[in-house]
């Protein structure tokens, strides 16, 4: 009876598996979520355990658009970390003299400043491998991304918007060219709305040097979803302090 | 009559130490045509004119034998049976006076054509314009930059020379009359007293039209100042307006620019339409068509350009110029005319057409040689790129053609110790400078410096629990950030070099003359920033101002 029972459940499980590949095939089909081409990984122990173990592909792919979001807007320096930390993954990728282009809009621009050339090192980034677009409209700055794609010799791009947020066709248009290309489009975002992005990440800038990070939105074939609590993580070259032997002046009991 | 008080003048001359030399060359077309003929004889050169052969050009010979210009060939046969003769070919000889502006390049860059083309008789006159303001003294002064002119003239083709007169003035009215109708060969009037020389000149002398020089000598006016007596307006009434002007042009009273002989573009496309086209659609397809034209004369040169100027001529003669600045030369048509498309899209308030565009073109103003890139042969289209660096110049030139060229820019290092003059941003047009060159301090340790610095620093308002020391709570942008972290102070002082220069002022100096205490800050919701302290306490200010500087990730 038993027996008949576990060998029932297997045939069950084993159709339900069936269909489910079908499934899988069929999506495939009409929208590759299995990730073609190179992919990086972050460089974050515990993010890159999760993709290795549980995403097709091991690592998060080069061809496809990449969103960073911020918590809120005042998180917006350290989503412009984490973005460029991916950038740097990314540029690895290419070839010696590939440029990364870095764009921002007006109010970006306004709101967070301009890229400061001599701390790029620290984010394992190089100043003459920069390109920088200093200020432009939300079209423009989505128009010098697509622009960028079809140039071989960018290796990534990064567009920062912190107020203004593309809508789905425009991340639709600009996941397709991406992934054509097989090659990244980040997008450091102060706000998130509707979109076409192979990845998203949340990040929060949390006390003592550290990040929350959390993967909201991954169009890849996985097996489990991230962790919805996110990762904290304390990257050590992200901090401000911190020198093996020399004390802050001033640290406060939070 | 001629007693009369000489009215006054209706406004006093401009003294603007502008010199202009006027060079008249009265035989030119003759005495530069053949190498073969004797210099000694007369010599004319034929051409029909006014229905008859006559003589277009003599020389000093010919004159001296008693014929003249427009003179009828048989006429002149029969004064003198055995002169030379050679038809005349008119284009050839302005072809010669443009090559004799370009040699005279050596006394002054700025060098025009003549204003008056014609002579009283319908033919060529043959004259320059030369403006040597401030170059006088290169040649030890006027005087022997004159006399070397016309030295140099004399012994053209071994002494055979090209009779030359030249006169130098403030106006160009006034040494155009004074070359051609002063006393001697060569002039020279002091500056200021062009009045003085011109007046005594006849009419002819002003530049006037054959029907105003007619109607001066029937009313018996033989000489400027005769016409300058009348007013103004008596004289507009009679005349219409030429002979005014040309008067106050001579006198220096009103303003005349010379138009210089610039060299012709080397690479040119241009294209006149039948009717007035206004569709920017048809525009960008004809822009397309030149770039083509343009592209194929490039590539046959080996040339890349490096900037393109297109010039629209609109049917009311206005014209519409656009300028692109190319990162890399191109001698490819279709990276030309999508870079047009760019910047016509970009037009502000779009492309004014008005009543249609009538004449196109596309200039290469600026080339470069490029070495033409190898086709691939067998090889599938996947592979047919083209080389990275030329594909990113062509996204540098479709960035900038849409966005700016100062929006379009990369960092460069500079050696400089205040953190936000350690970079500046170079458009990406400019080569790529020698960035190893560029001293990056040290002593800085990146991750010490933010990955973000604000445009200007931002005055923040900062409790700090003593004077010297770190911020306990700030207020930056309305908001209220309570510190648990602070690192620091890094203490930037003020380059030393820098107080000496902007002694004078005062402004630029207070500002960047004050030692600097940075700090490295972490607020209680984890945000981190870099502030400082403007000026030491006590020390250098009594109240020191807190500035935001940078923000870390």
């Amino acid at each position: 009876m038993q027996r008949a029972l576990n060998s029932s459940r297997q045939a069950n499980r084993a159709k339900r598996q069936h269909k489910l590949n079908r499934l899988h095939r069929l999506v495939a089909k009409h929208e590759p979520m299995v990730q073609r081409g190179a992919s990086i990984t972050t460089g974050f122990a515990e993010i890159d355990a999760y993709f290795d173990a549980q995403v097709a592909g091991g690592g998060v792919p080069c061809g496809g658009l990449h969103e960073v979001a911020a918590e809120s807007t005042a998180d917006m320096p350290a989503v412009l970390g984490f973005a460029h930390r991916l950038a740097a993954r990314f540029m690895a990728q290419g070839a010696d003299d590939d440029v990364l282009l870095y764009g921002q809009t007006h109010a970006a621009c306004r709101d967070g400043g301009q890229p400061y050339g001599p701390a790029l090192a620290a984010h394992g980034l190089s100043v003459e491998k920069l390109v920088y677009l200093d200020g432009v409209t939300l079209p423009d700055l989505l128009w010098a991304g697509e622009q960028a794609l079809t140039c071989p010799s960018v290796a990534c791009s990064l567009l920062t918007s912190s107020e203004t947020v593309p809508d789905f066709t425009h991340s639709r248009r600009l996941s397709l060219a991406a992934r054509a290309a097989e090659r990244p489009i980040l997008l450091a975002l102060g706000k998130t709305a509707a979109s076409a992005a192979t990845t998203r990440w949340r990040i929060a800038a949390i006390p003592n040097q550290g990040w929350q990070v959390t993967l909201e939105k991954l169009r890849l074939a996985y097996d489990t979803p991230p962790p919805s609590a996110g990762w904290v993580l304390y990257p050590a070259t992200m901090q401000i302090v911190e020198k093996p032997n020399v004390m802050p002046l001033m640290r406060r009991a939070v | 009559m001629t007693s009369a008080p000489f009215p006054p003048k209706p406004q006093e001359p401009l003294v603007t130490g502008r010199r202009i030399v006027a060079l008249w060359f009265p035989h030119w077309a003759a005495e530069t045509s053949r190498a073969d003929y004797d210099a000694t004889q007369p010599f004319a050169l034929i051409d029909m004119h006014k229905n008859a052969q006559r003589l277009i050009s003599l020389n000093k010979a010919a004159g001296i034998a008693g014929l003249y210009p427009s003179m009828t060939l048989p006429d002149a046969r029969a004064l003198v049976p055995d002169m030379q003769t050679a038809m005349a070919d008119l284009q050839d000889a302005a072809g010669r006076l443009q090559k004799c502006a370009y040699w005279l390049q050596r006394y002054t860059p700025w060098i025009g054509e003549d204003t008056m083309l014609q002579t009283a008789d319908g033919l060529n006159d043959y004259g320059l314009l030369l403006d040597i303001s401030g170059c006088a003294h290169l040649f030890g002064g006027e005087r022997a930059l004159l006399e070397d002119i016309a030295a140099r003239f004399a012994g053209y083709r071994a002494g055979r020379g090209i009779t030359a007169r030249a006169a130098i003035a403030g106006s160009i009215g006034a040494a155009w009359g004074l070359a051609r109708f002063a006393a001697h060969e060569l002039v020279i009037v002091p500056e200021g007293q062009d009045t003085e020389a011109v007046l005594p000149l006849p009419p002819a002398a002003l530049r006037l039209s054959p029907p105003h020089i007619d109607l001066c000598q029937r009313l018996g006016l033989d000489t400027i100042a005769e016409l300058a007596r009348f007013p103004r307006a008596d004289l507009t009434r009679r005349f219409g307006p030429e002979p005014v002007l040309r008067l106050e042009q001579a006198l220096g009273q009103a303003g005349e620019s010379l138009n210089p002989y610039l060299p012709p573009p080397q690479f040119l496309a241009r294209k006149n339409l039948p009717q007035g086209v206004t569709q920017t659609e048809a525009l960008t397809a004809l822009i397309g068509e030149l770039c083509e034209t343009l592209a194929a004369q490039l590539q046959a040169a080996g040339q890349g350009a490096q900037r393109l100027d297109v010039a629209l001529t609109r049917s009311d003669n206005l014209v519409l110029a656009l300028a692109l600045p190319l990162a890399h030369p191109s001698a490819d048509a279709a990276h030309m005319l999508r870079l047009f498309e760019e910047r016509l899209n970009r037009l502000s308030g779009g492309l004014d057409a008005g009543f249609g565009i009538e004449s196109l073109q596309l200039v290469a103003a600026k080339t470069n040689a490029i070495t033409a890139p190898q086709e691939n042969i067998g090889l599938s289209g996947r592979l047919r790129k083209s080389t990275p660096i030329a594909a990113l110049g062509g996204l540098y030139d479709r960035l900038v053609s849409r966005l700016g060229a100062q929006v379009v820019v990369r960092p460069v290092p500079h050696a400089s110790y205040i953190p936000e003059r350690a970079v500046r941003f170079v458009s990406v047009l400019q080569a790529q400078s020698n960035a190893s060159n560029a001293v990056v301090n040290p002593l800085v340790d990146a991750a010490a410096r933010p990955l973000f610095m604000l445009c200007a620093p931002e005055p923040i308002e900062v409790i700090a629990e003593i004077p010297e020391g770190a911020p306990y709570r700030f207020r930056w942008r309305r908001v209220l950030h309570e510190v648990t972290i602070a690192y620091g102070p890094e203490r930037i002082s003020p380059e030393w070099w820098d107080g000496l220069v902007g002694e004078s002022h005062a402004g630029a100096k207070g500002h960047n003359s004050k030692t600097r205490d940075y700090y490295r800050i972490e607020d209680t919701q984890g945000h981190r920033f870099w502030l400082y302290r403007d000026g030491l306490y006590d020390r250098e200010t009594g109240n020191p101002r807190w500035f935001m500087q940078g923000v870390f990730p």
